[in-house]
């Protein structure tokens, strides 16, 4: 018998086909299964959207965390139809919140509704947020994953521009980027670029997770395998590193608003619509947070900033949950119930 | 009493009196009961071995000897301490002050990570000091007397002292928390699993070591371990621990050639070892109960043989078998009988040897491969200089079709790097890996394009199962899922019913039933061997022709590792595949190589020393390394040669950054001479037996080895 | 060895990291499009200036002679950053070194003491909670730490601005010292910075929330750990296990936060210092970026960064120094 043969009699065995005559191969004892498109469907729909629902809606943090954000969302999309934008002299100077239900939150010392203004802020702030935690999240994860993952010299050169973008605080970086080159006011941009120095801490975790990672029997055992290695990252390397990537997520976008809010107090980033940190710097501007009648213009933007913050505080520590198996597999329908099983192996 | 211990002054006079002695759990789902209702005397000065599998409560008893159970466990009964001149003290009945001098200074205890039971920030000298000063004991004195111990334990009191935890080995460790928990001469040591996480070699160092120390400092040694061959060789009396209550207890060497419990006597079965006929060794079925599920009765009924309605009603008391023997069991008279440790006729037709002639082809050659690591490689690499580990040297070896090899060696021998090498999965620094005349890490242009094999076709051939089956699936995954994914890469025409088929069938054949329960799982739901299972079936799916068994049963319960080794030899038969089998434990090497006809190689700082059929590398090993090793082993039978000096001249394995030069082994061989330390001995045949080679010069006659001097104390014979 | 190594790797990776900010100062100033140097120029000529004495000042301003060839440019920027010249303002025209050597230890000062101050708490707080693990305490500190963690440190010290100086007149609202003392080593001078110093470094104090959070997390694993066991039963005094076992072990893994801590708080000065009028090095930097003064912006920034970059390599070595294990192959510290 040649190679080939051998190798071609043992696929055979594999199909089904005994071919040494002896012990019977254990792909003769097969179950019969048949799964319809729509188990397939109900199998989709239980993992990707009934679970993580569900665990979300089990945690009281995680509740109030999505009501929250779902609240800001809720005004950068349908808030800007809904509620008209402000003018000057609109209402009277200086009104106090929930003084009148025209203006909730009180107007500014030109009449200006400040409520109005905080909702039509929020699409712009959002748009910030997202392009920022995005650019610096894929940014770090892919740097950190690139480095841990391939080793030599890719990791020498990656792990060193790493290095010194740690070092470099990245707020003072941005000021002097935004001075030089005047930045526009596309929020897409500015969200990017306050995260151009922020991506290097997540990255250098995300490689000494991988470099971890790498030599775990589930990583070699894929290779052993002969799995692509696209694949062994998406499916073996990533899953285990989600729950740290979402909490940076939320943690990045934080930091942007933070960021782009204190940039425009500080009057760095030119503007020409209004935002939660330009409201900041007029009122600072108008010395509202000198003169107690006007005090309320000062606090709605920061009530505004702190707010979302700490909406995405809260879904950053509980979305981890959605991804720890343990959990998933005492709220999935199509896993046993084995309450018990668990906490005896634990 | 036996005439083996009367060199002994045996007084039988207790040192501890446990009566009644729980330890409880309150938890939500009820209370937990995990030492139940344990009388147990510990006599002055003997060595009590406690055998149990993980979960039957072992540990908890030893913290309940020195009151230190874990909150919010609590201990009740009663515990009685007769120190040599002193009146007798209840140990639960202390106060807080005088219970924090009874530990330590009366009971210490060693616990089993000893890598985890120092402070990482602090030195080991440190340790002594602040417990030789919490304890109001003079300071200098005492730390005079923890050089003594230190180097009773064979290692450099300063060296030690000053290091940092991190900077010693494991042994090395291990054998520094013995001399901690000896500082302040206490009457009685209590050892949980002391020695589980070390190498064979220093397992049975510290165990000889004990031996000495115990005459030396007038102890009592309580040793817990799941090990039953392991305290075969030091207790005195052995107390067999199921069900968090003491299902035997005698002199060990009653309870080893006579055993009267069924559970003991189906241990003693499952437990591999050098001696015994492979064909007696069987599985025990079922497990063990949890802590709130004791089946009533006698606990162990369920997976009892001999259980019958008594047994299901009555919990038994324990019977007196012989004078100092006890078996909780109400038929520990018929037992003998039922349950034979004596091998069966036998009729089972022996495997015979597959023997490969020279002219056969192998499926996968090893040639002078070496693998060379350098430490140190992140950062910038301007300014570091580079160590380098030889995991791997010179090893050639061939692997026919349904061949089995079995590599047995140290930790941090490279053997598993040498496995790793010959499966494709650690480039090698030289030396090649041919599969079927293919270099395995080439382009393929070494063979004709018409004998080619595709980098995908060797990648299939060669899979691996790794040690820890928790990790070596990904817990993010279901079993469906990580059962798919080999065959979503390699079988395009299957459909995901065909898939699922294929995977239900191939966990029913390994007796995962229901397998459509199994299927949805994630891997944090299966136990150690459904997972390992899992991990085997994962291999198989692909057709290998050979794998990578990375101790595939380390991990697993002792009762579980013939089952498991079992199921692997029969997935070897069907599927025809062979195997590279690594393994720490020369009496699971044994197993696997006698039941499959394999070869047993000895693996010693990444050279093969020895290889051959398991009948010469066990009963007549040749190179002094494999003696040591066979020494080490734990075996099932009373040992006379206990006080025996050890094969070995040094305990700790050499650096692998600076091995030795010549014959590697030189350093710690009792035999080496002068030429050993120049010169690499290369491979002879080591007795007629087809396969068998050993890399040493006493196996060649005529060597000027004879000639010379020994070195240092090596011995001359 | 491997210990040395490290450490000489170390330096090197801190001066890479203050020659890779000084290259890309210069590449800021000097290559990109729409560049300060052109900016500066554009900005004398249209205030009157004749273009040829522009030139010159912008030449004497920025130490750049934008005729020179970019290679040799760039060696002599080096050469003479490295020896302290950072250029001259353009608004008072003083060297910008000696501008910033006058506003940088006021900086240092409310950064050493707001880190200190975070970590203290952070530490304390943290093992306060990880002791009453579960309990009412340790709720009502978790949310409190999730609270801090929420709140960007301006809007705290807007908050203390405006309740704690205008509202009830309690603090100063801006300054550094109380006007008029004699500055140097006396009580009412001294005491004056003190004054002026403490809304500050309050502000910084929301980074405690995580510390303290961090801080709990690492308690509870050294509490539940063997040889922390192991030394209760060799009969150790409590003191010596809070002190030496729990708090040491615990605190260790603690200085991953306060390295981040450092990059944010040099960060955020700009704006602390803008929000308290506290003209320290953060205010000056703010200054120089509102009116564009491309030397005290560039000089600034550098310093700020270098500032950082000697921070982290102090706390690198101090840390190596108290963790037996720093160093070496694992070089993750923060």
């Amino acid at each position: 018998m040649t190679d080939r043969d051998h190798r071609e009699t043992l696929t055979d065995a594999l199909d089904g086909t005994c071919t040494d005559g002896g012990t019977p191969t254990p792909f003769e004892t097969v179950s019969q299964v048949t799964e319809t498109r729509e188990d397939k469907f109900r199998n989709v729909y239980d993992t990707y959207v009934r679970a993580p629902l569900s665990i979300v809606w089990g945690d009281w943090r995680a509740r109030i965390g999505f009501a929250i954000i779902l609240c800001y969302l809720l005004m950068g999309t349908v808030g800007t139809v809904v509620i008209e934008p402000t003018a000057p002299a609109e209402g009277p100077a200086l009104a106090q919140p929930f003084e009148t239900m025209d203006y909730p939150l009180g107007t500014t010392d030109m009449g200006r509704d400040l409520f109005s203004q905080v909702v039509h802020s929020t699409q712009e702030m959002l748009k910030m947020i997202t392009a920022g935690a995005l650019f610096s999240v894929t940014l770090g994860t892919v740097v950190g994953a690139v480095a841990g993952y391939k080793g030599g010299w890719v990791d020498t050169v990656l792990s060193a521009i790493t290095d010194v973008f740690i070092n470099i605080p990245g707020f003072p970086l941005v000021m002097v980027l935004v001075a030089i080159f005047e930045m526009g006011e596309n929020p897409y941009m500015i969200g990017i670029l306050l995260s151009v120095a922020s991506w290097s801490g997540l990255a250098r975790a995300i490689r000494s997770q991988v470099l971890t990672l790498r030599h775990e029997s589930f990583v070699e055992s894929a290779r052993t395998m002969g799995l692509p290695t696209h694949v062994i990252v998406s499916k073996e390397i990533v899953p285990p590193l989600l729950p740290y990537i979402v909490i940076n997520l939320t943690n990045a976008a934080r930091r942007v608003i933070f960021e782009a809010a204190a940039l425009y107090y500080l009057g760095i980033l030119p503007f020409e619509d209004l935002n939660w940190g330009v409201t900041l710097q007029l009122a600072y501007e108008a010395e509202a947070h000198a003169r107690p009648q006007a005090l309320h213009w000062f606090l709605v933007p920061m009530a505004a900033i702190t707010g979302i913050s700490i909406g995405l505080i809260l879904l950053g520590q509980s979305l981890d949950r959605v991804f720890n198996p343990r959990v998933r597999a005492r709220h999935e329908k199509t896993t046993a119930d084995d309450d018990t099983l668990e906490a005896t192996t634990h | 009493m036996t005439t083996t211990q009367s060199h002994r002054v045996q007084t039988h006079e207790p040192i501890l009196e446990l009566n009644d002695v729980s330890v409880t759990f309150s938890m939500d789902r009820g209370d937990s009961r995990v030492v139940d209702e344990v009388t147990l005397d510990i006599e002055r000065n003997e060595v009590l071995g406690i055998v149990g599998e993980s979960g039957s409560g072992k540990s908890m008893l030893a913290s309940a000897l020195l009151d230190a159970v874990v909150e919010p466990g609590t201990v009740s009964g009663e515990i009685t301490f007769n120190p040599q001149d002193e009146p007798s003290v209840s140990v639960l009945a202390l106060s807080k002050g005088d219970r924090q001098r009874f530990r330590w200074e009366q009971i210490a205890m060693v616990f089993q990570g000893a890598m985890s039971s120092f402070n990482p920030v602090r030195t080991i000298r440190t340790h002594f000091v602040e417990t030789l000063s919490a304890h109001d004991e003079d300071i200098e004195t005492g730390m005079e007397r923890a050089a003594g111990i230190l180097e009773d334990l064979y290692l450099d009191p300063e060296r030690v002292l000053d290091s940092y935890p991190h900077e010693l080995s494991g042994g090395m460790k291990q054998r520094a928390l013995i001399a901690l928990s000896l500082v302040l001469e206490p009457e009685v040591l209590v050892m949980d699993e002391p020695t589980a996480a070390l190498d064979l070699l220093m397992q049975r160092s510290i165990i000889g070591l004990l031996e000495e120390i115990k005459t030396q400092y007038d102890l009592t040694i309580v040793f817990i371990t799941h090990d039953l061959p392991l305290v075969a060789d030091i207790a005195d009396r052995v107390a067999v621990l199921y069900a968090f209550e003491i299902a035997e207890l005698g002199p060990t060497e009653e309870i080893l050639s006579e055993p009267a419990h069924p559970y003991t006597r189906l241990l003693l079965k499952s437990t591999p070892n050098l001696q015994a006929p492979i064909e007696s060794m069987q599985p025990v079925d079922g497990a063990a109960p949890d802590p709130v599920n004791v089946p009533d009765g006698c606990s162990f009924h369920p997976r009892c043989p001999l259980a019958d309605e008594t047994c299901r009603a009555s919990d038994p008391d324990p019977a007196a078998v012989s004078a100092r023997h006890t078996a909780d069991c109400h038929h520990y008279e018929a037992a003998p009988g039922a349950i034979p440790i004596e091998p069966p006729e036998m009729d089972e037709i022996q495997r015979t040897p597959s023997h490969h002639d020279a002219a056969d082809e192998p499926l996968l050659s090893l040639d002078e491969l070496e693998v060379h690591f350098e430490t140190e490689q992140k950062g910038l690499g301007l300014f570091s200089d580079p160590e380098t580990v030889n995991a791997v040297d010179g090893v050639s070896l061939d692997i026919y079709e349904n061949d089995v090899v079995v590599l047995v060696g140290e930790s941090g021998c490279g053997k598993t790097t040498l496995g790793k090498a010959a499966i494709g999965l650690q480039e090698p620094t030289g030396g090649a890996v041919q599969y079927r005349g293919q270099d395995i890490y080439g382009d393929g242009s070494d063979v004709d394009a018409t004998d080619r094999f595709t980098a995908d076709e060797i990648r299939r051939a060669l899979q691996i199962v790794h040690q820890d089956p928790g990790s070596s699936l990904n817990p993010h995954h279901r079993i469906s899922a990580i059962l798919e994914a080999p065959l979503k890469q390699w079988y395009d025409d299957l459909d995901g019913n065909d898939r699922q088929s294929r995977i239900l069938g191939l966990l029913e054949h390994v007796g995962m039933t229901p397998a459509d329960d199994y299927i949805d799982r994630y891997p944090h739901q299966l136990s150690g061997g459904e997972q390992q299972r899992v991990a085997l079936i994962r291999a198989m799916l692909l057709n290998p022709e050979l794998i990578l068994a990375d101790e595939p049963i380390s991990a697993l319960d002792v009762s579980l590792r013939v089952e498991m080794m079992d199921l692997l030899i029969q997935l070897q038969e069907t599927f025809n595949t062979s195997y590279l089998f690594v393994s720490h434990d020369l009496s699971n090497a044994r197993y696997i190589a006698e039941k499959t006809g394999g070869r047993i190689g000895v693996v010693y700082l990444g050279e093969l020393v020895e290889i051959g059929p398991p009948e010469q590398i066990i009963h007549d090993p040749q190179h002094p390394y494999t003696r040591a090793l066979r020494w080490a082993t734990p075996q099932l039978t009373y040992r006379d040669d206990r006080a025996q000096t050890p094969p070995i001249r040094t305990i700790d394995i050499p650096d692998p950054t600076d091995p030795p030069s010549g014959c590697r082994y030189h350093t710690r061989c009792p035999q080496a001479r002068a030429v050993c330390a120049e010169s690499v001995p290369e491979t002879k045949p080591g007795s007629d037996a087809v396969g068998h080679d050993v890399a040493c010069y006493r196996v060649q006659d005529d060597h000027d080895y004879w000639e010379d001097d020994p070195i240092d104390d090596a011995d001359l014979d | 060895m491997v210990f040395n190594n490290w450490r000489i790797r170390r330096v090197g990776q801190a001066v890479f990291t203050v020659w890779a900010v000084l290259t890309l100062s210069f590449a800021l100033v000097r290559l990109m499009p729409g560049n300060p140097m052109g900016a500066m120029l554009v900005q004398l000529e249209q205030s009157g200036m004749n273009p040829a004495r522009a030139r010159e000042l912008v030449e004497a301003r920025l130490s750049v002679r934008p005729d020179e060839p970019i290679p040799i440019a760039y060696v002599n920027y080096l050469t003479s950053t490295v020896q302290g010249d950072l250029g001259q303002s353009i608004a008072s025209g003083e060297p910008v070194a000696n501008e910033i050597a006058q506003a940088l230890p006021w900086t240092l000062f409310v950064m050493s003491w707001s880190l200190c101050i975070t970590f203290i708490l952070g530490v304390v707080v943290g093992a306060l909670m990880a002791y009453w693990e579960g309990g009412r305490l340790d709720v009502g500190l978790t949310s409190w730490a999730i609270l801090m963690g929420s709140i960007p440190f301006y809007v705290l010290a807007f908050l203390l601005l405006i309740f704690l100086s205008y509202r009830f007149g309690w603090f100063p609202a801006g300054g550094k010292y109380v006007a008029g003392t004699e500055p140097g080593f006396n009580l009412p001078f001294i005491s004056g910075v003190v004054y002026h110093a403490i809304l500050p470094v309050i502000s910084m104090l929301v980074a405690s929330g995580v510390a303290s959070l961090g801080m709990r997390g690492n308690s509870i694993r050294v509490l539940g750990s063997d040889y922390l066991r192991v030394a209760r039963l060799r009969g150790l005094s409590d003191l010596t296990i809070s002190s030496q076992y729990v708090a040491r072990n615990a605190i260790l893994p603690m200085y991953t936060t306060l390295l981040i801590s450092i990059g944010e708080m040099f960060g955020g000065s700009v704006v602390l210092e803008q929000v308290f009028q506290y003209k320290g090095l953060g205010y000056y930097l703010y200054r120089a970026v509102n009116i564009r003064d491309y030397p005290r912006m560039m000089g600034g920034f550098m310093v700020i960064t270098i500032a950082v970059v000697i921070a982290l390599f102090i706390a690198d070595m101090t840390y190596s120094m108290i963790d037996p294990r720093a160093g070496g192959s694992s070089n993750e510290s923060y």
